[in-house]
């Protein structure tokens, strides 16, 4: 039997009253407080929405300024990065501030903890918090001082260490490492297994001592080069797959969880439900998967807020339907929010 | 152009509060006329009393004044432009001037706003508090009119310098938007693999949107147009082979049949840089020069270095692929208001000029992009720089 659960896997978008406040903030015409009162009311919508679709972890939507992009936190609080020239983000038309390694990486344990929003931790639902994985971080990174992608990939990997046992003693249940740069490969071959296993080997080091579940997602381009094997390496309880990228016919067996992503985050168009039901039978029936975390296929942040929650909303129907159907195939599935 | 490294700015420029707030209904503040008032003696616009006069009604403006407050702020524009580099150059001004984007919402919001089949559906943050209106396509985009032509017909009166008209492109209109109605039409290929059928959907969108863009440049030739550059500020966003090469089958179908000098304007690549474009880049037959940005990734530091100019790299590969026509230099960085001095851009010209192996008539200097969201007088600074840096550049060059 399969647990569905439904989660999202990067920055959400912001709603129009927050946006409408950060440029008000910048043009001084709001103060500080009001600004973190947007904010709040924002993250708790998210907070709350989650929770109606049913996802067992809830982010806080990782859209306050602290996480302008995924690597802010990063390059602002640790020692020895800092933030660089601004670059595109993969293929979107958003870009981050390249995070350029000056020094020996190190962390006082407390960056993270200081960019989520811990009045959300045992609030009724699992928080999870959503990182860059050490391959993306040293893909993207200018390296100036280990001038190695190796010692890169293990120093982030030990400051990270330090602020995923913070953030577990805190209460924080779930890391996701996001992981685009191991899948967009367009114009370049396909990593190396002994590039990849090294990358389950810092991963192993991040997680060392770490009480929380934990997931890698692989987003933005076809993970099948890396399939099956993928499952074994990385050391993590899930791990993900962008469906809108892999075809579902390279999965196979596996006895870890498995993050789909079903829905694609890149439009406001609303996948056929009928199409997406079918999709997560096939990969069900494919891999024998225990849990199954339906999910978007990448950040929601590249549509607007209300396009972004109705994507949400329609994985919460996905997982009614598709447990309806695993517990009682002839009923019929509940409805949308607000449905009569 | 015969003279070495000539210069030019990449289109919009930032908008006075003046210019903005009558439009957004708001009253305007002794700050606001003291604005127009001091930009307008700096810049010796001409008839410029007459905007101090109706300026001063501070709100409720009729149409015919709003009409009024736009024609004067193209105006602004233009003399921003032919007057940039005063105090640093003998010969003040840009070779090539626009009118700041003045008359347009912004590069996106424009066309979109003029062509039929969009929807706008909300903002996206792009990077930091910085948002753009997606709109979303819905069905076919058609043409409904030429929403360059007033502003042109304008700049061309009033400009005593040569223009280039600055035109978004089919893939950044298609990047920019949503495009609901192209993935559900190919979401019924169900055959075609996932990530072909999500090309199909953006070449078939980008597709039609260019014999739109090919019908409104061919009516700004017929109005006397002799440049137009190509805003493909998305053009390294999707960067599969098949994607650049759309990149460049755009281009293409877009200037069709079409004369007249053209230019292509891109910014803020991913970290692969620019070489992801080539060799594809070069199947733009049309395209005299490539203006692309290079400040944003510099150091501050003095010098014709690789390491001082670490920016600057990726000009290479212009060389590497026997490219010998014009360029484009970005030199300074938009996105911030830390400035170079004027001998850093100077080096950042010369060093443009070693790399390429372009004679110095084919290096045009300009910012990095456009500077809409700079304030007036950071963006006066950059155009400064740019006139002042290529011309140190030119004494040095001999």
């Amino acid at each position: 039997m399969t647990d569905y659960k439904v989660s999202l896997t990067g920055l959400h978008a912001r709603n129009e009253k927050t946006i409408q406040a950060t440029q008000d903030w910048e043009r001084s015409r709001i103060n500080e407080a009001a600004l973190k009162a947007t904010f709040d009311k924002d993250c708790d919508s998210i907070v709350e929405l989650q929770k109606h679709v049913g996802a067992e972890y809830i982010t806080d939507g990782q859209l306050t300024l602290a996480w302008q992009d995924l690597f802010r936190p990063i390059s602002s609080g640790f020692e020895g990065v800092e933030p660089g020239p601004m670059v595109r983000w993969f293929n979107t038309n958003t870009f981050f501030y390249t995070p350029v390694v000056k020094g020996p990486i190190s962390s006082d344990g407390k960056v993270l903890s200081r960019a989520i929003q811990k009045r959300f931790v045992n609030h009724g639902s699992s928080l999870k918090i959503i990182l860059p994985d050490p391959l993306t971080f040293a893909e993207l990174a200018e390296d100036r001082h280990y001038r190695s992608k190796e010692k890169v990939l293990f120093a982030y990997s030990d400051a990270i260490r330090k602020e995923l046992r913070k953030l577990s003693s805190l209460g924080v249940k779930y890391v996701q490492f996001s992981a685009p740069s191991l899948v967009y490969r367009l114009t370049q071959k396909p990593f190396s297994s002994a590039a990849v296993k090294q990358l389950g080997e810092s991963l192993r080091n991040a997680l060392k001592g770490v009480s929380m579940r934990s997931g890698f997602y692989p987003f933005f381009g076809d993970a099948s080069p890396y399939l099956p094997g993928l499952f074994d390496v990385i050391p993590t309880d899930d791990i993900g797959v962008d469906l809108t990228q892999t075809d579902d016919s390279s999965l196979s067996p596996t006895s870890k969880g498995i993050i789909a992503g079903v829905v694609d985050s890149r439009t406001t168009y609303l996948e056929d439900i009928a199409l997406l039901v079918s999709r997560v039978e096939r990969v069900v029936e494919r891999t024998g998967v225990k849990t199954l975390t339906l999910a978007p296929s990448a950040d929601l942040r590249y549509i607007p807020r209300e396009s972004a929650d109705e994507k949400l909303e329609l994985l919460g129907r996905l997982r009614a339907r598709v447990r309806h159907r695993t517990d009682s195939p002839k009923a019929k599935p509940p409805g949308r929010r607000g449905s009569k | 152009m015969t003279k070495a490294f000539p210069t030019q700015e990449i289109g919009s420029l930032p908008k006075f509060s003046w210019r903005t707030k009558p439009f957004r209904l708001l009253a305007l503040t002794d700050d606001d006329l003291e604005g127009a008032r001091q930009w307008g003696e700096r810049l010796q616009v001409e008839g410029r009393t007459d905007l101090y006069r109706t300026l001063s009604k501070r709100y409720a403006f009729s149409d015919e004044e709003k009409k009024q407050i736009v024609d004067f702020s193209l105006l602004y524009a233009i003399r921003m432009g032919e007057t940039a580099g005063e105090g640093l150059a003998r010969k003040p001004g840009l070779d090539l001037v626009w009118s700041g984007e003045q008359a347009r919402t912004e590069m996106y919001e424009t066309p979109v706003s003029n062509i039929s089949g969009f929807e706008f559906i909300g903002r996206v943050r792009s990077f930091d508090n910085k948002y753009w209106r997606m709109a979303s396509v819905r069905s076919p985009p058609k043409y409904k009119e030429n929403y360059h032509l007033e502003e042109l017909l304008f700049t061309k009166e009033h400009s005593g310098r040569k223009i280039k008209v600055p035109v978004t492109d089919a893939i950044t209109i298609m990047a920019w938007s949503d495009n609901n109605y192209y993935t559900g039409k190919w979401a019924k290929s169900g055959r075609l693999p996932p990530a072909k059928r999500s090309f199909s959907a953006r070449r078939e969108f980008t597709l039609e949107l260019a014999k739109i863009i090919r019908r409104v440049i061919r009516d700004l030739i017929g109005r006397g147009v002799e440049e137009v550059q190509i805003d493909i500020p998305a053009a390294t966003q999707y960067q599969s082979e098949d994607d650049i090469k759309l990149v460049a089958e755009s281009f293409n179908e877009t200037t069709k049949g079409l004369s007249a000098t053209f230019s292509v304007h891109s910014c803020f690549p991913p970290s692969l840089g620019y070489g992801i474009l080539f060799p594809h880049l070069l199947e733009m037959k049309n395209c005299e020069r490539f203006s692309l940005e290079y400040g944003n990734r510099d150091t501050f530091e003095r010098g014709l270095d690789a390491g001082s100019r670490a920016g600057f790299e990726d000009l290479k590969l212009f060389k590497e692929y026997g490219y010998r026509k014009q360029l484009g230099v970005g030199v300074i960085h938009i996105h911030t208001d830390t400035l170079p001095s004027v001998e850093v851009v100077r080096d950042r010209v010369l060093y443009s000029a070693k790399v390429t192996d372009l004679p110095p008539q084919n290096l045009y200097i300009n910012p990095d992009c456009g500077l809409r969201t700079r304030r007036p007088e950071v963006a006066q600074k950059m155009l400064d720089l740019v006139v002042g840096g290529a011309e140190l550049a030119r004494r040095k060059a001999g």
